[in-house]
């Protein structure tokens, strides 16, 4: 671009000169209309150029001159002495300009405003008509409102003759601000009398700008006049600011294609008119705050009980409708297959929105510890990097909020005890020198986990033990085990800080944490190894059991592997994973080591002549399972298996399938840990 | 694919500015400085896209689109027109002459390159 630029300045500096030559034949020549249009083409020229290669100042200055002489062109202004004055004064002022760099820019800038100024006095005093140039000066300054525009786009027929794309044109207007667009059918003939050269299609589109009607326009000015356009403004507020009206709005446009117009009309007035009460609602809100608590339109607070029992009946009408569709599937009933398509279409959706009422992904709070960890690594002159892992994982948001405090505390108490105070202490126990602090979330069996770990100096638990005796927590003579010494940091008024600091170790620690999950039905531990770093981790049942998981066979019996545990699928034949030494498989040229299932789990029947492994990341390992056959992906609705079956850790519950039968739900960590400890040694 | 794209406009930092990005995208450039200019390249010579100004000494854009599209090999090849104006009057007069888009100066050169897929076949 910069050699662009160059190039412009030598070419401005000749049309400067053209300029000035021309100004000079003019003064001879006032009516020369010749002259006149070559002195605009001349300042065309430069306002073009200057725009693309960023001389902000000529760009301005120039659009304003040229008003002048397009005024001269179309005979609204005479060419006077003084025009001509001020146009040879502004060759010299634009040679200036075109040396325009950072540094003199605010100095060009001023110079610039006064020249303006005195054009604007030329434009102004000869046809007081103008009084819009300020406004083409100050744009920025013109606030415009967004509003809301209905278009209705019918392309003729032969409208990709000339190679044209409706779906161009469609995105030219989404880009002119939020748009809801819906296809219109109607004009699609039956199969057969499809001519596939021509366009049948039409849109509807509702579009919220702030642009204007004209720009709109602007869009299909180049589309040929045989396609109908219609472009009607709505409503002078923007309709699609809220998603109920969103909604509401495209299910209008796609149920009345014909009489659309008169439906969205009335439906405005609907809209408008809760919109102003809202608006007013939320004026009277904010004037008398002291009412409380309002109630707003747009949510309502219902009791989780409530909401509990609509996920329960839905996660049946899930397993009935997973058996409406087999047998359908089964019978070949023409009447009957399309009802239950739909059926399984709309239960899908229902599932989706209840589940989704309550869920909401942990990166929610994450971005509230990045702000924390940044603030107390500068507050604390440490330096950390937080990472994240997991956010994806979706919780309760009632859990997440309540979340929130615990997890910071966590997070200040590493912040501030578990990362060393100094980069030297870390370097000289071989530490990186920036400290680490990962956030982890995932789900294991019926559980959600959070983990903060930080690799800062851990916890020494001969100090926590003097400490508590010293508080007379416990009494000298009693033993206790590694997990019970690292409990007494959850007692009430315990804190190991030698200094209370204004972070933490105020004493309203770990107990408050402790109190505060235990509250929301769950766990938390703290595992530590001095000098290497610590690790918080809570335990938090779901409380909703649906998961995503990969529908495996062995022999007659389905099994539901999660999918956020899958990492890829492999085929072999029998021989060669029987063969396998030690049970490591070839996967990718690397040595994997797999779990066979059908033997873990004691099957009798011969194996299939091919066998597939699903294999797993763990702990930064792969490990693979080995099954029959997938059979695909499937979404579980987790039941909570017997008391026969507590002692298989393995078994996170069971679901049930389509054709009733059940399906287990396997944990692949407890799973791979049981089988890590009996058999091989990952990533021996 | 690449295309064969004249480029008409009197200025040559703006001819080398939109060739470059052109070229880059692996379009073949032919420049011309000025209506007139234009038309002798179109002599015998295959173009997939022309993209032209719309002041120019000689003979201005729309006078030089209504020109091209009376020669029977470029009644329908696509005219985009790359200029500084952007008054409606001026797009529905280069409509009526023939022209198949627009592009305001000054462009981004993602935009000018998709605006050129849009029309280019």
């Amino acid at each position: 671009m910069e050699a662009f630029r160059e190039k412009f300045k030598e070419e401005a500096n000749e049309l400067i000169s053209d300029l000035e030559q021309l100004v000079l034949q003019l003064e001879g020549n006032k009516t020369d209309q010749s002259i006149v249009e070559q002195v605009f083409r001349v300042m065309h020229s430069l306002k073009g150029g200057s725009a693309m290669f960023g001389f902000t100042l000529i760009d301005q200055f120039t659009h304003l001159l040229e008003n002048i002489y397009d005024k001269i062109r179309a005979g609204e202004l005479q060419v006077t002495e003084d025009i001509l004055d001020i146009t040879l004064n502004a060759v010299d002022h634009l040679r200036r300009l075109i040396e325009e760099t950072d540094a003199n820019f605010a100095e060009l800038a001023a110079a610039n405003k006064k020249f303006i100024v005195r054009i604007e006095q030329v434009l102004n005093q000869n046809s007081p008509k103008i009084e819009n140039v300020r406004l083409i000066l100050d744009d920025e300054d013109v606030i415009r409102k967004t509003k809301t525009y209905f278009i209705s786009f019918d392309p003729s027929p032969d409208f990709f003759q000339d190679g044209s794309n409706p779906l161009f044109l469609l995105d030219d207007l989404c880009q002119l601000g939020e748009a809801v667009v819906v296809p219109k059918y109607s004009r699609i003939p039956k199969l057969n009398d499809i001519d596939p050269t021509e366009c049948y299609m039409g849109w509807n589109v509702i579009l919220t700008t702030a642009e204007g009607i004209n720009a709109i326009m602007d869009v299909f000015i180049f589309t040929n006049n045989r396609s109908k356009i219609e472009v009607q403004k709505l409503s002078d507020i923007n309709l699609l600011a809220d998603k109920s009206y969103r909604k509401i709005l495209a299910e209008t446009l796609a149920n009345k294609e014909s009489i659309v117009i008169e439906a969205l009309h009335s439906l405005t007035q609907d809209l408008e008119k809760i919109h102003s009460e809202n608006e007013t609602l939320i004026q009277r809100k904010s004037s008398a705050s002291g009412h409380g608590r309002d109630q707003t339109i747009s949510s309502i607070r219902v009791s989780s009980e409530k909401l509990d029992d609509l996920i329960n009946w839905v996660s049946e009408l899930v397993t009935i409708q997973a058996q409406l569709s087999l047998f359908a599937q089964q019978n070949h009933d023409a009447e009957l297959t399309p009802i239950s398509e739909e059926i399984e279409k709309i239960t899908r959706r229902l599932r989706d929105d209840v589940f989704s009422i309550r869920l909401i992904p942990a990166a929610n709070m994450v971005t509230r510890f990045q702000r924390l960890i940044r603030e107390l690594s500068q507050n604390l002159g440490k330096d950390v990097l937080f990472e994240t892992k997991g956010t994806e994982t979706e919780l309760d948001k009632n859990i997440i909020e309540m979340l929130v405090d615990p997890v910071m505390h966590i997070i200040r108490n590493s912040m501030d005890h578990g990362i060393e105070d100094t980069i030297d202490e870390r370097v000289a126990n071989g530490k990186p020198a920036t400290g680490k602090i990962l956030f982890n979330a995932y789900y294991s069996g019926t559980n959600v986990y959070i983990q903060i770990t930080d690799d800062g100096k851990g916890i020494d638990l001969a100090k926590i033990r003097r400490k508590a005796i010293e508080k007379g927590i416990i009494s000298p003579e009693v033993e206790l085990s590694r997990k019970e010494t690292l409990d007494l940091l959850f007692l009430p008024g315990f804190t190991t800080a030698q200094s209370i600091t204004n972070l933490s170790g105020r004493g309203v620690g770990m107990d408050v944490v402790k109190r505060k999950i235990s509250d929301l039905r769950g766990q938390v531990e703290i595992e530590t190894e001095l000098g290497k770093g610590s690790t918080v981790t809570i335990k938090l049942p779901l409380t909703l059991s649906i998961i995503d998981g990969l529908l495996v066979r062995i022999d007659d019996t389905h099994m539901v592997i999660p999918l956020n545990s899958v990492y890829k699928v492999y085929e072999y034949q029998h021989e060669k994973l029987e063969h396998a030494i030690n049970n490591l498989i070839l996967a990718d040229d690397e040595r994997v080591p797999a779990i066979n299932l059908r033997k873990h789990f004691n099957f009798e029947t011969p194996p299939p002549a091919i066998e597939r492994v699903v294999t797993m990341e763990y702990n930064d390992h792969y490990i693979g399972l080995t099954i029959d056959e997938i059979v695909g992906e499937y979404q579980a609705v987790l039941k909570p298996l017997g008391t026969m079956f507590k002692g298989q850790d393995f078994f996170s519950g069971a679901t049930i399938l389509g054709d009733g039968s059940v399906a287990l739900v396997l944990d692949p960590n407890k799973l791979v840990e049981q089988f890590a400890k009996n058999e091989i040694k990952i990533g021996g | 694919m690449g295309k064969k794209i004249l480029i008409v406009d009197d200025s040559e930092s703006i001819r080398e500015v939109v060739s470059f990005t052109l070229e880059n995208a692996g379009h073949e450039v032919s420049k011309a400085f000025d209506g007139v200019d234009a038309l002798t390249y179109l002599d015998g010579k295959k173009y997939d896209l022309i993209i032209t100004d719309l002041h120019m000494p000689n003979l201005n854009g729309i006078e030089l689109i209504r020109k091209i599209r009376v020669i029977e090999e470029y009644k329908f090849i696509p005219i985009l027109f790359l200029t500084t104006e952007s008054q409606t009057a001026k797009k529905m007069e280069a409509k009526d002459a023939g022209a198949t888009g627009w592009i305001v100066k000054p462009f981004v050169p993602e935009k000018l390159l998709e605006a050129i897929n849009k029309v280019a076949r």
